[in-house]
């Protein structure tokens, strides 16, 4: 996995791409709980752009959960966003398009 | 090594209500399409081939027990759910035909659900069973015993007529029992639980209920990973959706489909079977998260070898 970050006028962004599994979930909690801190110190939202994303195991969902739970105690809003075709299955399996605002652009 | 399953419920027994049952039948009539049959014998081939197993069958509702069949010597029995009462009575036909009365039980928990078919045991009453309780529990014997009480049944664990023993495990030694090598492992839940492997040096059974894998503590999960390496068959608490697991549901002790999907996948598991159904759950419920688990293990697959995901029900017996 690899990790960048983007700033607009309304929200910080996270662009992980590549696999988010059981080797790589702890890069991806690490780089979120950062990006979340510096949303929150930019008084931005936070959104995390999943298009570069082709795998996520259970793992990574539980990620993010803690994420969300970080950016709730920011005050914050948490947003997925750009989820591929195999991404937005797992999020339907999972049940996490449940709980998660998705959008499918970051305009 | 056979594995057969007598009770798959998770928490509390259920049993489908009359009206439930109307609509299974209704959809049954509509599936034949004014289709005849000779007689009952082609009528349930009907049922059990060309209907979807909600519709046709059912999971069942008896709540956790689980027989890991193996020695002609011994029984080995995970849980005393409700589903104990029917291990029992076929236990007493195969004990009539010179099976001997000689009963391993692996307890995950103390917890009512994994017990409450103890005091319906037949073999309870059989003053020639050897009868021996196995768990990482300290106090099942108290447990056992309290179950028993006035409060609570009519026959006090003293009147009890077979031989019992009771034998702590602790997590990481091996025990040779009866032809079998069995290890546990240390759970998350409440009152703690413990996971038990079975090995009898050519398959390996995990039965793994109970068992909560906390989103705040994934680092140790390996441990899991470890203990499920390379076994024949994973029996895993797949209670719940991933997301109920982690929001309203969170430290009620339960897993879900995809974690146990993940953990055998990274243990090299060759099968998966899911268990400890949510009550709440309709048959059509548990069919469509088992579809949903099998797709997901299609989805994240990649070069790994596949991993066989079953839906455990009542009944369902297993040869590895």
């Amino acid at each position: 996995m690899s990790w960048s970050t983007q700033q607009t006028e309304k929200r910080f962004i996270g662009l992980p791409t590549g696999r988010i599994d059981e080797k790589s979930w702890e890069a991806l909690l690490g780089n979120l709980m950062r990006a979340i801190a510096d949303a929150a110190a930019a008084k931005l939202d936070f959104a995390l752009d999943l298009s570069g994303v082709d795998y996520m195991s259970s793992r990574g969902l539980r990620v993010l959960t803690l994420a969300r739970r970080e950016a709730e105690a920011h005050n914050i809003a948490f947003t997925l966003a750009k989820p591929n075709e195999r991404m937005r299955e797992i999020l339907a399996i999972s049940r996490y398009d449940k709980i998660f605002k998705i959008e499918d652009s970051l305009d | 090594m056979r594995v057969r399953f007598w009770g798959t419920r998770g928490s509390l027994p259920v049993s489908p209500s009359a009206s439930v049952i109307a609509t299974k039948i209704a959809k049954a009539l509509i599936a034949a399409n004014g289709r005849s049959f000779v007689d009952e014998c082609a009528a349930r081939e009907f049922a059990l081939t060309e209907l979807d197993f909600a519709v046709g069958q059912g999971y069942g509702g008896a709540s956790s027990c689980v027989e890991i069949a193996d020695s002609e010597n011994a029984f080995f029995i995970c849980d005393m759910g409700s589903g104990l009462r029917e291990f029992g009575l076929d236990a007493a036909v195969r004990c009539a035909a010179d099976h001997p009365r000689r009963y391993n039980f692996f307890l995950s928990h103390l917890h009512w659900d994994h017990i409450m078919g103890f005091p319906f045991f037949l073999g309870n009453f059989d003053s020639d069973a050897v009868i021996t309780i196995y768990s990482g529990h300290a106090d099942a014997e108290r447990a056992l015993r309290r179950q028993q009480e006035e409060i609570s049944f009519p026959v006090p664990f003293d009147y009890l007529r077979a031989r019992f023993g009771f034998v702590t495990m602790e997590p990481g030694s091996a025990y040779e029992i009866d032809g079998m090598t069995v290890t546990c492992i240390l759970q998350h839940h409440s009152h703690d639980s413990y996971g038990f492997r079975f090995s009898n040096g050519q398959s390996a059974v995990v039965y793994s209920t109970d068992s909560e894998h906390p989103a705040g503590d994934m680092a140790s999960e390996h441990l899991f990973e470890s203990f499920f390496g390379g076994a024949d068959l994973v029996i895993c608490d797949t209670m719940y959706s991933l997301v109920e697991s982690v929001t309203m549901k969170e430290d009620w002790g339960h897993s879900s489909n995809l974690v146990a999907v993940d953990l055998c996948r990274a243990a090299g598991a060759k099968r998966l079977a899911l268990f400890h159904h949510e009550p709440t759950y309709s048959d059509e419920d548990i069919a469509r998260m088992h579809g949903e688990t099998i797709r997901y293990e299609e989805i994240n697959r990649e070069a790994s070898p596949p991993l066989e995901v079953i839906c455990a029900y009542d009944g369902l017996e297993l040869a590895l």
